[in-house]
């Protein structure tokens, strides 16, 4: 397994987290615990999605990198292509 | 995959609740030209084609159909919130009333539930994208329509908002079009399907 996608497992993973505790907490709103583990999942989930972008391009518009010359936004592989 | 944001692409807030108008705007939700089908064809067609630029077009174009589904729900909900018997009773809607109450389902003007036989997947690039341009006016032509049924100020803006996406979409598939066509043989773009007699 090559650094990028060892990386982009990582962002599945914290991001996946953040949907389990957002999901408890839509019901159990006031549970601390999950709160908690919502913020360090979030801060992670966000760190790692910047190294992603900054080394193997944008995962949404907002990763896009402007400056640019090329909108790399189309550049595949696509997800559904089985290679990512 | 996709991620929610708590917002409207366009603001929706109507004033005064009016089911009657309610009855023929619901065929823009799960009509055969509504933003359900949309949002489906587009992003259903995009797993057969085979150019980076395409798949981009659908992928965003078939996203913003789905900004466009909550819009015009939004709309169905505040134009039958807070309805009484009477009311409903008086703007026709009894037969909507009885299956569904105040909910949003999906369903054309004329009362048939959404059918994705109102939308194609050919998986050849050039049908596909015919398709979405025609698909494009159709809205088009059905927003138009709306505009001469309804006064309501607070309506007519979020749907000439949408009127005017269809315009914008409809040139953004012609240019894709051009643009896969570049790719192809131009003495007869018909010789091949490149999404199927391509082989990588």
């Amino acid at each position: 397994m090559n650094e990028k996608i060892m990386l982009l497992r990582k962002i599945q993973q914290l991001h996946f987290m953040m949907i389990e505790a957002g999901l408890f907490l839509d019901n159990q709103n006031r549970c601390c615990e999950a709160l908690a583990d919502f913020e360090k999942y979030k801060k992670l989930y966000l760190e790692a999605k910047a190294e992603y972008e900054k080394c193997y391009g944008p995962l949404s518009y907002e990763g896009v990198n402007g400056k640019c010359e090329d909108w790399s936004w189309v550049q595949g592989p696509w997800p559904w292509e089985g290679e990512c | 995959m996709w991620t929610y944001e708590k917002r409207l692409q366009f603001p929706v807030n109507i004033k005064n609740p009016d089911p009657a108008i309610a009855k023929f705007i619901i065929s823009q939700v799960g009509g055969p030209d509504g933003e359900l089908a949309a949002s489906q064809r587009y992003l259903h067609q995009r797993y057969s084609m085979p150019y980076d630029e395409a798949k981009a077009a659908l992928t965003d174009i078939g996203s913003e159909e789905l900004n466009h589904l909550e819009m015009v729900s939004a709309i169905i909900h505040q134009l039958t919130r807070g309805m009484t018997e009477e009311e409903i009773k008086r703007a026709g809607m009894e037969a909507y009333f009885v299956d569904h109450t105040a909910g949003v389902y999906p369903q054309a003007a004329a009362g048939f539930p959404f059918d994705a036989l109102s939308f194609a997947v050919k998986g050849d690039p050039l049908t596909d994208l015919h398709e979405d341009m025609a698909a494009e006016q159709k809205a088009r032509t059905t927003y138009d329509n709306i505009i001469r049924m309804v006064d309501d100020p607070d309506v007519l803006e979020p749907i000439r908002f949408l009127r005017e996406r269809e315009i914008v979409h409809f040139q953004r598939f012609g240019e894709t079009l051009e643009n896969i066509k570049d790719k192809m043989n131009s003495k007869n773009f018909y010789a091949i399907n490149p999404a199927f007699d391509m082989k990588k």
